[in-house]
């Protein structure tokens, strides 16, 4: 085939890809896109493309959203220094009231020993910033340092956790394989045990009336600081004699 | 024989293993989601194993087919020893230690994220490192590729390409481009996660990456079947190929449309723009273009055969076909899922309809039609017709291949159509179980079943296929005459120069997806809407 001819195989293929293009891009970002006859081309354009346009009457007033703003940094993960952890058990002594000399309540409120750093950290920054509401807790964080909360966090983390295997097979089938059809995850799959997401908290031997609490504030919605709202989801769901069977689970009480 | 038959027996034996056993993965899967098993008790381990399963069979199992099939056709079409034998072996390392790497984390349940990542989701970084590895590995066959084409055209100047080759370098081009958008996602977003230098992640911005790979990755899968529907089938079934031109305009049609059109995939995604998610849409119906013109010139080149075996009438040539050939059976079954299939796709691509089947059991039924089905059938016949050239030795008898067509073919059916039914009742995708004996769901609980008896079929066919090729390297040695790929009607004097070349078809390719993903890109670059990222061990 000759020079020419070639050329124009190039040439009509590229043409039509330019067409086909100018085709889509007129209609997606023009024609579909209006509003109404007096939308300007740039209106259409930007509303097409999913640019935020500034509505009429100025930017639209939105509330202060009062869900956590926390980002666990990822060095929290690890273990704590011994200077922290030092730190951390001074700072600690005022909290011993309720949640124990070695982090081990007897008053109902959370065993704080062992739990995984990155949950306390999220929690006191929670309590500090008012994402998690508690006349006492919000009182306590608000004047914590920074260094203050990693002292804390590390420090309840060293410490030896109450229970720590708990077995599966006992397990009430909420918590081992959920519920489908309620649109409700198992409870293992991220508080442990099947498997566990960073950011859950281990559950294993908390009191069972902090358990039916919180699982009673995420469900009323009175606590808010789960991220993507993925407590309240399956909260919402359960039933009192649901929230009891899994509170005495993880609490250690035999059904 | 072929020369570099050991490097291409590696390629084409760990692909094969690889897809085994993630079909039996994929079996299971099926089996504990369905009415016949209890619940899986502990759902994290479903989730190991759909991330195990699409890791192998989309990142490893193709790429290890495109490779080999890939040297091999450097030697068969340019008829020259492959340049750079000691790289090969170099990049199949790094792929199946890529490949191990990655598995290895999957099952130690340190990366259950599915082998689409789905940040915010983070896994251990050694998944990901070992998914970098494969396509490190896979990148080195592309320049490969190239080098060998470019050595071929130094001594033969001004000739034209052999087809096989031509289509061959079409496919790692295009891939090679495609794997750019995950590995962006990857190397700039999820690693410096993972490696716990940041803490948070663009979710929105990793999603219209990896939709970048997502779609075009397909078409990636799909090249060694059209290759194969080209420069195999019409030489094995004794006809002659219809159109050399036409052949050579479908595969570079497909490096042009396949990369701007991923966004259909996130139709139902709030961070695009509608106008760019219409522009995708028209694309995608662009990309059925080469697939239509390849219907016609094989359907055309298998009439060619048969009128040659003295088939004649309207629609009665149809019978003069070899139907006893296994390649010939193959391409049906192919074509007949690549119609179902691209049915399917015509609704995914329209956005009122995919938003009806968005995330359901369709879209599972929808891929392993397409892949599963017709794109893998055809990766038995490459290597049906291989084995005897790679082995010097017979493939013994045809009935047990057909058998294992046969198996695959029925198997595939029953597994996915089904499937597309369970979407439209609304059963979404990637469940590990659902609770059949509640009576909203109860009448979807068939269709689980009927995947389990498919994919039964297809392990009994996947089992067989090993056992043909494992049967063939002991059997009797045999004197071949030299493989040759299909020949076209009209002996190829000359090519257009656009269609002996890649320029054009590379220019339009990148300047499409700088069209279409440029401004999505920088856009949410601007917006900074990162998220803490969830991490998943």
């Amino acid at each position: 085939m000759s020079a020419d001819k070639s050329h124009k195989i190039g040439f009509i293929a590229t043409l039509v890809v330019v067409g086909v293009g100018a085709f889509a891009f007129t209609m997606g970002f023009y024609v579909l896109p209006s509003a109404g006859p007096s939308d300007t081309i740039w209106q259409r354009m930007c509303r097409g493309a999913g640019f935020v346009l500034t509505l009429p009457g100025g930017p639209r007033q939105v509330a202060p959203p009062t869900f956590t703003s926390v980002v666990v940094p990822h060095d929290v993960f690890g273990i704590g220094t011994a200077e922290q952890i030092g730190h951390g058990a001074t700072l600690a002594l005022r909290c011993t009231v309720c949640h124990g000399a070695h982090g081990l309540s007897g008053a109902d409120a959370p065993n704080l020993a062992g739990q995984y750093p990155e949950v306390i950290y999220k929690q006191l920054l929670d309590y500090q910033r008012g994402a998690r509401t508690d006349p006492v807790m919000n009182a306590m964080a608000a004047s914590l340092t920074n260094d203050n909360v990693l002292d804390l966090t590390h420090y309840y983390a060293s410490l030896q956790r109450e229970k720590t295997d708990l077995p599966l097979a006992d397990a009430p089938a909420l918590v081992r394989v959920g519920d489908p059809i309620r649109n409700i995850a198992p409870c293992a799959s991220c508080h442990g045990t099947a498997d566990r997401k960073k950011g859950a908290p281990s559950l294993s031997g908390e009191p069972k009336a902090y358990l039916n609490a919180q699982l009673s504030a995420f469900a009323s919605g009175s606590r808010k600081n789960d991220a993507n709202a993925d407590m309240r989801s399956v909260a919402r769901g359960l039933s009192d004699a649901d929230r009891s069977a899994v509170a005495n689970y993880y609490a250690g009480i035999s059904q | 024989m072929i020369k570099a038959r050991h490097l291409i027996l590696a390629h084409f034996w760990s692909a094969f293993i690889v897809f085994f056993g993630a079909i039996l993965f994929g079996e299971w899967q099926m089996l504990v989601r369905s009415p016949l098993h209890a619940w899986v008790n502990i759902p994290e381990h479903y989730y190991r194993s759909v991330t195990g399963h699409g890791t192998a069979l989309a990142y490893v199992f193709p790429t290890l087919i495109a490779m080999g099939f890939g040297y091999a056709i450097v030697e068969l079409a340019l008829k020259q020893a492959l340049i750079g034998l000691r790289w090969a072996w170099g990049a199949f390392g790094l792929v199946v230690a890529g490949a191990l790497l990655a598995v290895a984390t999957v099952a130690s349940g340190a990366a259950s994220v599915l082998y689409t990542f789905y940040p915010p989701l983070i896994g251990s970084p050694f998944y990901y490192i070992g998914v970098v590895l494969v396509v490190v590995g896979s990148w080195i066959w592309v320049a490969l590729m190239a080098v060998n084409l470019r050595a071929w055209r130094k001594a033969n100047v001004g000739q034209p390409i052999p087809l096989a080759m031509y289509a061959a370098v079409a496919g790692a081009y295009l891939w090679a481009w495609t794997a750019v958008g995950a590995a962006l996602e990857i190397l700039l977003q999820i690693l410096p996660v993972a490696l716990g230098f940041r803490d948070t992640i663009d979710a929105g911005l990793a999603r219209v990456l990896f939709s970048w790979t997502l779609h075009a990755i397909v078409y990636f899968w799909l090249m060694p079947t059209y290759i194969a529907f080209y420069v195999i089938v019409p030489r094995a079934i004794g006809g002659r190929l219809y159109s050399d031109v036409m052949a050579r305009l479908s595969f570079v049609l497909f490096l042009v449309f396949s990369m701007p059109i991923g966004v259909h995939h996130l139709f139902m995604d709030p961070e695009v723009g509608s106008g760019f998610k219409y522009v995708h849409s028209v694309f995608t119906g662009m990309v059925a273009i080469p697939t239509l013109l390849t219907v016609f010139t094989i359907c055309a080149s298998v009439e060619i055969a048969a009128r040659l075996r003295g088939g004649h009438g309207l629609l009665g040539w149809l019978r003069a076909l070899p139907w006893k050939n296994p390649v010939m059976l193959a391409l049906a079954f192919s074509f007949t899922m690549l119609g179902f299939g691209g049915a399917g796709g015509l609704i995914n691509m329209s956005y009122q309809l995919d938003s009806t089947i968005h995330n359901t059991q369709w879209i599972t039924g929808h891929f392993h039609l397409i892949f599963a089905g017709a794109i893998v059938i055809m990766y038995f016949v490459i290597a049906y017709d291989l084995w005897p050239h790679l082995t010097g030795r017979a493939l013994g008898n045809s009935a047990l291949i057909r058998l294992q067509l046969w198996l695959w073919f029925i198997g595939t059916l029953i597994m996915t159509l089904p499937w597309h039914v369970a979407g439209l009742l609304g059963m979404p995708r990637r469940m590990a179980y659902f609770d059949y004996s509640n009576p909203a769901i109860a009448p979807q609980a068939w269709t689980v079943t009927a995947a389990v008896v498919g994919g039964s079929l297809m392990v009994a066919s996947g089992a067989l296929f090993l056992w043909v090729l494992l049967r063939a390297q002991r059997g009797p040695r045999v004197e071949l005459p030299p493989y040759r790929f299909s020949v076209p009607i009209h002996a190829v004097v000359s090519v257009p120069k656009a269609l002996n070349g890649f320029a054009v078809w590379v220019t339009l390719m990148i300047a499409l997806t700088v069209a279409n993903y440029g401004v999505p890109i920088f856009h949410l670059l601007s917006q900074k809407t990162n998220v803490p990222a969830v991490f998943s061990y």
